[in-house]
């Protein structure tokens, strides 16, 4: 019984941690702060490839 | 930081950068609601990423990096929403997040660059953009898809620097820089080999403009003729009204049918058609249910709400796609609901106003800014002014030879061009009948520069609304060019009129002048 | 070279709209039936009893009531003959009849329908909108002629009692031919070492052929043709280099003149109010009713970017091709009237083409409707003549 509850515990920090952070995440918008300090790298390298340009 | 709508001072949220400061708190409820809805986002894209090919496209075609702006994509058009008018965005908007999604995958898994799926590749039929897709409904097995919808049409909905090198490539090749930005980003992807190869062959049409019809032109130059992937090009008459047009407008459907099944082995199939058919027509009648609601004091489906989603659901989808349909069902019921407790989305309407004109692409969630700033509601708007005709949906033999008149008429009558073609009753009589029947005080009229069927009725449409007494406000845009007219170029012109012509004081101050020129 | 007995009658000719010869065929009582785009064919609005007449804005000053109703955005084309409606230069018009052949000219003829600016105390006045073939097919040409038989034909004779009837229909080919036959052999003799007729004075006789009822200037054209049978041409002309003029419409005398003027002989004319196709003589059999042949003709050998099939684009520029080669051209000036949607890709689609794939020289150019004081313009044909110039003596072939 009690390692039952063990485990429900820990399933419930687990997912009160996991609903903490992904709602920091969501919050703050830091998914999108993310992904626009990668855009530029994915810039530069779309800049290197070399295509086949013509009409 | 409130449950209530209006709230919020929306402009604090804005940065100098690409993205915002935070999102917004709605409230317990809504803020939660959004919350669920960004995860399930986060999972469609993360269940894209999973997939290698994906990954492998992310890193060869420069589009794909907009959609890194996804989430902020949705969240510009929720701002400030509550309630219902939430949900109803978001049923939309993550539905056409989902959709996009699973049309990257497909496109990646046929392109011969990436998945090379060569079996799959035979038996998708690639279509353009502004295309309608009701050549389409009869064949179940092929899929259709739009390299351009993914590599110009979405990305700047995502980004509004989106296709400026596109354009730039496309000027570098000897383009005038004075055509319609949309199809000349579309030949400039192709002119920088950054579009998918694929398909069985190809549907090209004349869809809306000069630009468009010319457009195809450069694509199927490489598309045809280099790669290889047969083109049919479904000319659809401009004068779409007229009786003696609708035979022609019939047998290019004929022979569009004819050549897809010529080039995939498919044959068309009835049963499949009118099940499609039928989703049309509840989607029509949505849409129209929305329509007289918006003829009311408590608007329920408008803005964006209503254009992006019509936009989506009346020319891409064309009933092929039942998820579709019940969120058609799902947005009536939200509208019902918040129509019966007399809701309201902003917490002061002012005005009345119906959107005309072709809408600045880059800035698609300016008419969820006009209710915000201003109280102007956007009743309804150009692009969802669409057919209403109910299609043949029962299969007999009559109805079979109804159904190539109706996909004919549907064609004909696609998303813009059948306001912009089709002689002036359609773009400038209808207009004002349209602006007495929703009781509109004003007119927003979006003046795409580069568009010459809207530009070329400026003066008539300025005489006219004085005549009538209608406030007109010219918003002047690209379409696809930020470079051009600015967003905040946009808003100035609304402002400039609310203050000085109607004398009034914004809503919501702090949207009034927002640095979003490096913003996505 | 001696100058042409009625080249400044031609000229003339083409300094007004409404020019005497439309003034006369009037009072002989002909119907005038105006028309403003190459795809309406001709020898329809040249039946027994009426005439065409392609509209033009001649010296065309300030376009201001043109661009505040079309906006600024809008070829200066569309925007000259909608300011010169307003003004009242073309009430002499029985009629206007325009395809949607383009948007701009099609917003332009909208806008006179709607201010009421042509058809002054004209009764019968009517404005005609065709729906025209996008592509070379069965299709397209069953559009073709059912649209010109509802929208030209039957108007015509509804209105005005023309007789719209096969023979008729036969008759007007045959004249228009006669007109076709004549320009061509003027035309032929742009193509020796030592032309005998000018690119400037051919342009003013095919354009004359437009703005003019045709059978009043016959014997003018026959006259003319028989005077380059035995006109001696200069032993040292000034051109120095041949070029083909191809794009949108030129109905401005002086665009031709300039590029002459730089030393570029304008040996062939692929743009709108040229000669080529434009007047190449429609050939008709017995078998057939003439007005099927008739769009056929207009269909298969039209030029114009917006026909969007595969197959009639690289046609296009196949043409443009085969047209350097019969005329023994040296470069290709592709030009667009600024604002002009289907010529801004055409351009720049053919001046790749003719230049990556068939090797010529080609200057790629965006011009006013008016171009008389363009300096910018005369600097870059000059350099563009230079250039074919400088790969002559170098020795290179023609390949830009």
């Amino acid at each position: 019984m009690k390692a039952i509850w063990k485990i429900i515990l820990s399933l419930a920090a687990v997912v009160l941690a996991l609903f903490v952070v992904t709602f920091t995440v969501y919050f703050f918008n830091l998914d999108m702060k993310l992904t626009a300090a990668i855009e530029p790298f994915l810039l530069k390298h779309y800049d290197k490839i070399k295509r086949d340009s013509h009409l | 930081m409130a449950k209530q709508i209006g709230a919020d001072r929306l402009g604090d949220f804005y940065t100098t950068g690409r993205v915002r400061k935070r999102r917004e708190w709605r409230g317990l409820a809504d803020t939660m609601y959004d919350y669920s809805c960004w995860l399930k986002i986060m999972l469609i894209l993360g269940k894209f990423l999973m997939c290698p090919r994906n990954i492998k496209a992310m890193f060869r075609y420069r589009w794909m990096a907009n959609y890194l702006a996804v989430p902020m994509m949705v969240d510009r058009h929720t701002q400030g929403l509550r309630g219902e008018y939430l949900r109803i965005a978001h049923t939309e908007f993550d539905l056409v997040v989902d959709d996009v999604a699973k049309l990257l995958s497909n496109l990646f898994r046929a392109d011969r660059r990436i998945g090379n799926d060569v079996e799959f590749s035979k038996k998708c039929v690639l279509v353009d953009e502004n295309e309608m897709t009701a050549v389409m409904m009869g064949f179940p097995t092929l899929k259709g898809l739009s390299r351009e919808t993914v590599s110009t049409y979405v990305p700047v909905l995502q980004n509004q620097h989106a296709v400026l090198h596109y354009l730039d490539v496309a000027q570098d090749y000897g383009l005038a820089g004075d055509v319609c930005p949309m199809p000349a980003a579309e030949a400039g992807v192709s002119i920088d080999d950054d579009a998918p190869i694929l398909g069985a062959c190809a549907i090209q049409c004349n869809t809306t403009c000069d630009g468009s019809l010319l457009g195809n032109g450069v694509i199927a130059k490489r598309l045809e003729l280099e790669d290889g992937v047969p083109c049919f090009q479904l000319a659809a008459p401009l004068r779409h009204r007229e009786d003696d047009v609708q035979e022609y407008a019939a047998q290019e459907i004929r022979n569009a049918i004819a050549f897809i099944e010529e080039h995939t082995g498919e044959k068309w199939d009835w049963k499949y058609y009118f099940e499609c058919a039928r989703r049309v027509n509840v989607a029509t009648e949505s849409r129209l249910g929305w329509l007289e609601m918006n003829k009311t004091d408590y608007p329920q489906v408008f803005g964006s709400n209503l254009a992006l989603y019509t936009e989506t659901n009346y020319m891409a989808i064309c009933g092929k796609i039942p998820e579709f349909e019940k969120a058609d069902r799902k947005i009536t019921a939200l509208a019902e609901k918040a129509y019966k407790k007399k809701m309201r989305a902003a917490k002061e309407y002012r005005h009345r106003a119906i959107v005309w004109g072709v809408q600045s692409h880059y800035y698609m969630d300016f008419l969820l800014w006009l209710l915000n700033c201003w109280g102007i509601v956007p009743l309804t708007d150009m692009l969802s002014m669409v057919s209403t005709r109910r299609l043949a949906e029962e299969d007999t033999p009559e109805n079979r030879e109804t159904a190539i008149y109706d996909m004919a008429w549907l064609t004909e009558n696609m998303i813009m061009r059948n306001r912009t073609h089709g002689g002036y009753k359609v773009l400038l009589d209808e207009l004002w009948e349209f602006c007495e029947e929703f009781n509109a005080d004003m007119v927003i009229l979006w003046e795409h520069m580069a568009c010459k069927a809207l530009s070329g009725f400026h003066g008539q449409f300025e005489e006219m609304a004085r005549e009538r007494g209608i406030h007109l406000v010219w918003v002047t845009h690209d379409l696809f060019d930020p470079r051009v007219v600015s967003r905040q170029g946009v808003r100035d012109q609304v402002n400039n009129y609310m203050r000085t012509v109607f004398g009034e004081e914004p809503i919501d101050p702090t949207l009034e002048v927002l640095p979003d020129q490096e913003s996505w | 070279m001696k100058d042409l007995k009625h080249l400044i009658y031609f000229e003339d000719l083409l300094q007004n709209a409404f020019n005497p010869l439309i003034a006369q065929a009037q009072s002989e009582g002909k119907i005038c039936a105006a028309y403003s785009c190459e795809n309406i064919p001709e020898p329809l609005l040249n039946l027994e009893g009426c005439f065409s007449v392609r509209l033009r804005a001649p010296r065309t000053g300030s376009m201001e009531m043109g661009t505040y109703y079309l906006t600024s955005f809008l070829c200066e084309y569309s925007r000259a003959l909608l300011e010169r409606a307003i003004e009242g230069g073309f009430n002499f018009a029985d009629c206007i009849i325009t395809p949607d052949g383009c948007t701009m000219m099609n917003r332009c003829i909208e806008n006179m329908e709607l201010l009421k600016a042509v058809g002054k105390d004209k009764e019968k006045f009517f404005f005609q909108y065709l729906e025209i073939p996008m592509k070379c097919d069965d299709n397209g040409l069953n559009l073709y002629t059912l649209q010109c038989k509802n929208h030209i034909l039957d108007p015509l004779s509804k209105t005005f009692g023309i007789d719209v009837s096969d023979a008729a229909l036969r008759k007007a080919v045959a004249e228009h031919n006669k007109v076709c036959r004549l320009i061509r052999e003027i035309g032929e003799f742009r193509k020796g070492d030592k032309p005998r007729i000018t690119g400037y004075e051919f342009h003013i006789i095919t354009l004359a052929t437009y703005a003019a009822p045709k059978h009043l200037i016959l014997d003018k054209l026959e006259e003319t043709l028989e005077e380059l049978k035995v006109r001696e041409p200069d032993e040292k002309d000034g051109f120095r280099a041949r070029v083909v003029v191809v794009g949108s419409e030129i109905d401005d005398v002086d665009f031709i003149k300039l590029i002459e003027e730089t030393g570029a002989y304008v040996c062939a004319d692929r743009f709108c109010y040229g000669s080529l196709p434009g007047r190449n003589p429609i050939e008709l059999n017995d078998t057939e009713d003439a007005l099927t042949q008739i769009c056929r003709h207009y269909m298969q050998a039209s030029q114009c970017p917006r026909y969007m099939n595969t197959g009639k684009n690289v046609a296009r520029r196949e043409y443009v091709n085969a047209l350097a080669k019969e005329y023994n051209a040296d470069g290709i000036i592709y030009e667009q009237i600024k604002f002009c949607d289907p010529w801004a890709y055409e351009r720049m689609v053919g001046s790749h083409v003719l230049h990556d794939d068939f090797g010529y020289p080609v200057l790629s150019v965006d011009r006013p409707y008016s171009i008389a004081g363009s300096g910018q313009m005369r600097t870059r044909v000059q350099a563009f003549v230079e250039s074919i110039e400088i790969k002559k003596i170098q020795g290179g072939s023609a390949n830009g």
